[in-house]
């Protein structure tokens, strides 16, 4: 790994849900600038593991540091720290009650409290990133899975996070609308936006990723370079998910 | 004899009538938006209250009220002496509970992920709240809003038994003059058909419209 600063870590991170272990000890760590994948099995805990990643769910043990600070135990403002790490959904989130350009617009305005105009150009800006400023003007109720998906990602792209968590974010959408969502992202990859996405597009993880992660029972029982991990998985766990995925798709 | 003046006649009840509906009402969104908010956000044990005041509601009948406000309470609240105003308040009141069912009901079908997007952002639960949850629940509530202002526009008419000049008491003291039991009852429902039916029907297609709009279920 590289000499960069570690925005996003976890310790230890576990997590329980009644009886269930779902998360059973997680370590984990990502630089600025880097892309991380994370795939496994469904049920496996990728996106209990986001979502705590994310800071939208306590751990039930464990900790989580951002750009070092550990951020249950320190009296860091989570709000602000949400306001930093943005979120790409697998179900469609958008507000529906807001255009794609209001999506946009509402953590601008109410979050990082910007006047409406600069709101309007960033958000502008930033729909048009996402090739999508054709369509500002339309609520998600009348945008395709694929550029609902895109607003999405403008929406928590225009907060200048200094990371993107994306959980399955083309699961939902036909192969046509996959490819101009995964597109969006490699693009973002690019431009060195710091991103960990749960995906099961290997294509993606393969000309992007600096890592994959194989998750499976609540853990991460295996992790290297894609060429690595997708030409040679070392655990049997890894083979088997793998060869289902590449035979059944 | 009912005629067409005692027809033109009646109508003179229908400003108080709508008077009485439309106050109410909005004595009513003004209580059931924070009975709603408090249920949604329990806090200092005012959800207690909210839960109390909205059994009180539904166990006590508006009549009842009216009475107990007006003959009853006249003494310790002025206001009370006016027959307008406490048959107003009595029906407001249970409109607040009411309504605060009708606006829970909405915030809920609004959907988790709606929050969990907001917050997301760096939204504290109450800007999520306001800005995301509450807009949407206004559309959903809509049909169930209509549904309220029927029931105020017709239960309204228990003001009658307090003497308050609507329509009710209208039709019956045409019905006293003519010695005719059958048309101005007759008038009186037409009328309130006629108030009631374009009000609810308006907001439930415009809730329809809106939800399609903003595919809101
Ligand atoms: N809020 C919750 N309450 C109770 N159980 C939960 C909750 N969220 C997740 N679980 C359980 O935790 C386990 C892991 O779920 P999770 O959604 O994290 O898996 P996943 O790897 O994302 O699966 P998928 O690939 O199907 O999305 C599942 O057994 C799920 O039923
Ligand atoms: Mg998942």
């Amino acid at each position: 790994m590289g000499m960069g600063e570690v925005i996003l870590a976890s310790r230890g991170l576990k997590k329980r849900y009644g009886d269930l272990w779902v998360l059973k000890g997680i370590d984990f760590e990502i630089e600025r600038g880097q892309t991380k994948v994370i795939i496994g099995p469904s049920g496996s805990g990728k996106s209990t593991f986001l979502r705590i990643m994310g800071l939208l769910e306590p751990p039930t043990e464990g900790k989580i540091f951002f750009e070092g600070k550990d951020v249950y135990s320190s009296n860091l403002d989570l709000n602000m720290l949400r306001a930093k790490i943005g979120f790409v959904f697998q179900e469609p989130s958008l507000f529906r009650h807001l255009t794609a350009l209001g999506n946009v617009k509402l953590g601008l305005r109410v979050v990082l409290k910007m006047k409406e105009e600069e709101a309007r150009r960033r958000a502008l800006e930033v729909l048009k990133a996402v090739k999508l400023e054709d369509w500002a003007d339309h609520y998600p109720a009348q945008l395709s899975g694929g550029q609902q998906q895109r607003v999405g990602i403008a929406r928590a792209l225009a907060m200048n996070p200094d990371i993107i968590l994306f959980d399955e974010p083309t699961a939902s959408l036909d192969i046509e609308l996959t490819w101009e969502v995964i597109d969006v992202m490699k693009e973002l990859a690019r431009r060195g936006v710091t991103m960990l996405v749960v995906t099961h597009e290997l294509g993606f993880a393969k000309e992007v990723a600096d890592e994959i992660l194989f998750m499976d029972d609540g853990r991460i029982i295996e992790s290297g370079p894609p060429e690595e991990l997708l030409r040679n998985p070392k655990t049997q766990r890894a083979r088997e998910f793998l060869s289902r995925l590449i035979g059944g798709a | 004899m009912f005629t067409f003046n005692d027809f033109l006649f009646l109508l003179q009840g229908v400003p108080n009538t709508l008077a009485i509906s439309f106050l109410s009402f909005a004595l009513g969104f003004g209580l059931g938006i924070p009975t709603a908010i408090v249920k949604q956000f329990p806090k200092y044990g005012l959800n207690y209250v909210a839960d109390a005041y909205i059994k009180l509601m539904r166990g006590i009948p508006v009549l009842v009220f009216m009475l107990l406000f007006h003959f009853g309470m006249a003494g310790i609240v002025p206001l009370f002496k006016s027959a307008f105003l406490s048959a107003t308040f009595a029906l407001g009141f249970r409109s607040g509970a009411f309504q605060s069912q009708i606006f829970r009901g909405a915030m809920n079908s609004v959907g988790r992920n709606q929050m969990m997007a907001a917050v997301s952002l760096g939204m504290t639960r109450w800007q999520a709240f306001r800005h995301v949850i509450l807009p949407q629940a206004f559309i959903v509530a809509l049909p169930g809003l209509g549904s309220e202002i029927a029931l105020l526009i017709k239960d309204s008419s228990y003001a009658f038994v307090l003497g308050v000049l609507e329509l009710t008491k209208y039709s019956d003291i045409v019905r006293k003059a003519t010695r005719s039991f059958f048309f101005p009852y007759l008038a009186a429902a037409i009328i309130y058909i006629l108030i009631t039916f374009p009000i609810a029907n308006y907001l439930d297609r415009m809730g329809s419209r809106l939800k399609s709009r903003y595919g809101l279920r």
